[in-house]
């Protein structure tokens, strides 16, 4: 079978059964939030008829929270496949819009947070094993153990009491609430890309510090094992240059590891850009999903699942595409697969 | 040095054209915790220009340092001393352990090259064949287009389909494919010297015959000097011209092959050969070396074999021998030496050539 169809079929299974657990748990929860949502109506308007305004309601939301389980899943999911993901009470919009502004501005910081940490913990774990023993990499090390050990949203408050807080040099760079300076309008100016990331620079800093030492350590490992090769002595006594030898041999070497962590890093970011968007008001998908699971709004979270689920199967889409171009002797695509 | 005609080991006078190398006390020692581990003593060996020299001695002898000595290649905390002279074809003699950086770096796999004792693991997993060639030819500053139909002919030379190879990546070659590109790879800068370390260890007895004899084609077509450094000895006899044999460290006799494998004159050489497994011995008849090799840290006094050996006395614990000739061409390092083909006899019969038997 041509191996593409094959991945895609994979790929659309993993979604529909995470979709389907998701439905099945959501629809566990205690509380009723269309029922508060009718009650609190009925207060404002006591002349509406409760059953009226509850029906309308339940259009928008597409499934009924009192209907039977299978009516409701073939109802919900009769309505995704035609592109439609409900409405949300809690953010009094349609999902398909809140899904559409809020997405983004996560995936950027989690992108800002994933290119950093990556950037900054292979280069210094290369250099501390090419230092290895030298008093860089036994200070790296401690700073790495001491920075792991530290969650993200502790490090996430850290950074708003020592850098946002203190009315000093930094704040005005680095804000600590909200996704944009006040009255930027996005487009393409200056003023919203730079904003942008000074926003986004907090959050992804909280995380690539925690995230840091343990990649920087294991680089480290990986490239001192990969020093000791017997191809990257035999490289140095062909007399290839140093640079192309860090470069092509020791670093392409040592990374193949961790590639695969890189794309399994995201499933773990978009989880803890639940607390990390909470702590800096950051209106993404983690904020949205805290306030979902607070008012039981069953809408909003199924649609905040999808939305994980088709990013980490679409980036371990892309893994198993690209993994035998970085590792000629794993196979891609027709040959074989990855993971 | 400043005179081109200088001392062999043997006292006699060689013209400079005639060496390639030459060797004069070359010591590697290691620091170690424990005490110095002086892993290569005192050796002091003269290479001439076109010969095959065979260089045998068991496991953990040293021989692989002496392979890197020749490059300066010692692994670092290792400090290699001595004197090392290379006499290019044309030029003046070349102090190796006074060059500058650069200059060394064009010294090896320019002038001298190497091929490792472990061609499973010489190749860069993440880069084809061709990259390791274009990338060495680049680095030398040599033309790319004329090194690398130097590198095609060279692999056809051996038997490989030059295509096919270039295209691959290392791990879908096989072993003997795997080890016949590092040689081309060793050879592409076109150098004088060629030393090998164990090229044939990790393969099957066929792919060492077929290897052995491209190596003499290779040496032919392309003029080449080749030290050949194994723990096999059957296998090196039947490829080498002259024979040099380590014991703990330091050469223990040296001369041409026919006259080691008849006329061993030292009482290590003889054991050795003695030990060497062998079809038509019957099995009572094979023998080992009693005792073990000794420890870098803490070689014995005097003669470093006196230990083991069945015809050592105070002199040999009291001090160390010195080269003793055996006849121009050959030397060993033993007091003894003239006792030692009495008191150690061959258990079969040595045959008169090495082509004919010994080694089959």
């Amino acid at each position: 079978m041509n191996w593409y169809v094959k991945r895609t079929g994979q790929a659309l299974f993993t979604l529909w059964a995470v979709a389907s657990l998701a439905f099945f748990l959501t629809r566990q929860m205690p509380g009723d939030q269309v029922a508060t949502y009718v009650d609190q109506v009925i207060q404002n308007n006591p002349e509406q008829d409760p059953e009226i305004v509850r029906s309308n309601i339940v259009e928008q939301l597409m499934i009924d929270p009192n209907a039977p389980f299978h009516e409701a899943y073939i109802a919900y999911f009769g309505e995704l496949l035609s592109g439609n993901l409900g409405w949300s009470i809690e953010a009094q919009k349609n999902l398909n819009t809140l899904m559409a502004e809020t997405v983004p501005w996560t995936l950027f910081v989690m992108a800002l947070a994933t290119f950093g940490l990556f950037g900054i913990s292979l280069a210094l774990g290369a250099i501390m094993a090419y230092k290895e023993g030298s008093l860089f990499d036994l200070s790296n090390t401690l700073l790495g153990m001491v920075t792991t050990s530290i969650p993200y949203y502790v490090a996430g408050i850290l950074l708003i009491i020592y850098i946002g807080y203190p009315e000093g040099v930094f704040t005005q760079y680095f804000p600590v609430r909200y996704k944009l300076p006040d009255g930027v309008d996005p487009g393409f100016t200056l003023a919203f890309i730079s904003g942008a990331i000074r926003h986004a620079t907090l959050p992804a800093l909280s995380y690539v510090i925690t995230a840091y030492g343990l990649l920087a350590l294991s680089m480290r490992g990986n490239s001192i094992q990969v020093l000791g090769e017997d191809y990257v002595r035999v490289a140095q006594l062909r007399g290839l240059p140093d640079r192309r030898i860090a470069l092509r041999y020791v670093g392409r070497n040592a990374v193949l590891p961790l590639y695969t962590s890189l794309l399994l890093s995201i499933g773990f970011m978009l989880g803890a850009s639940v607390i990390l968007e909470q702590i800096f008001v950051y209106q993404g998908v983690g904020y949205w999903m805290d306030r979902a699971v607070q008012y039981t709004d069953i809408p909003l979270m199924m649609a905040i699942f999808l939305m994980i689920t088709v990013s980490v199967v679409i980036a371990t889409y892309i893994a198993d595409l690209t993994y035998g171009y970085l590792d000629p002797r794993i196979k891609s695509g027709d040959e074989g697969e990855a993971y | 040095m400043s005179t081109h005609n200088t001392t062999n080991e043997s006292g006699e006078m060689y013209s400079a054209s005639e060496t390639i190398i030459e060797l004069r006390n070359t010591e590697v020692v290691f620091d170690m915790s424990r005490g110095v581990s002086r892993v290569l003593d005192n050796v002091d060996l003269d290479i001439r220009r076109g010969e095959i020299l065979g260089v045998v001695g068991e496991s953990g002898s040293g021989k692989s340092m002496l392979a890197s000595a020749m490059l300066d290649a010692v692994v670092d905390p290792g400090i290699l001393s001595g004197q090392i002279t290379y006499y290019p074809d044309d030029g003046d003699p070349v102090n190796v352990l006074g060059l500058s950086d650069e200059e060394l770096r064009r010294l090896r796999w320019e002038d001298i090259s190497m091929v490792f004792q472990g061609a499973m693991s010489s190749f860069n997993p993440t880069m084809s064949v061709k990259g390791h060639f274009v990338e060495t030819l680049e680095a030398h500053e040599y033309d790319r287009e004329e090194g690398m139909e130097r590198a095609h002919e060279l692999l056809s030379d051996l038997y490989l389909d030059p295509e096919r190879v270039l295209e691959s990546y290392p791990h879908e070659l096989s072993g003997g494919m795997r080890q016949r590109a590092l040689i081309a790879l060793s050879v592409v800068l076109e150098p004088d010297l060629l030393v090998m370390d164990e090229p044939t260890a990790a393969l099957d007895l066929l792919m060492q015959r077929s290897i052995l004899s491209l190596l003499e084609g290779l040496k032919e077509k392309y003029d080449l000097t080749m030290v050949f450094i194994t723990h096999d000895l059957p296998l090196v006899a039947e490829l080498a011209n002259r024979m040099a044999v380590m014991y703990a460290f330091e050469l223990v006799e040296k001369g041409s092959t026919d006259e080691i494998l008849q006329n061993a004159a030292h009482p290590y050489t003889r054991a050795l050969l003695n030990s060497t497994p062998n079809l038509d011995a019957p099995l009572s008849e094979m023998t080992s070396i009693e005792g073990s090799a000794p420890d870098p840290v803490n070689v014995p006094e005097g003669c470093s074999y006196h230990p083991r050996c069945p015809l050592a006395d105070e002199q040999c614990v009291a001090e160390a021998p010195d080269f003793h000739d055996v006849s121009s061409s050959h030397q060993v390092e033993c007091f003894h030496w003239e006792d030692a083909a009495e008191a150690i006899p061959f258990n079969i019969e040595q045959p008169s050539s090495p082509e004919e038997g010994e080694a089959r």
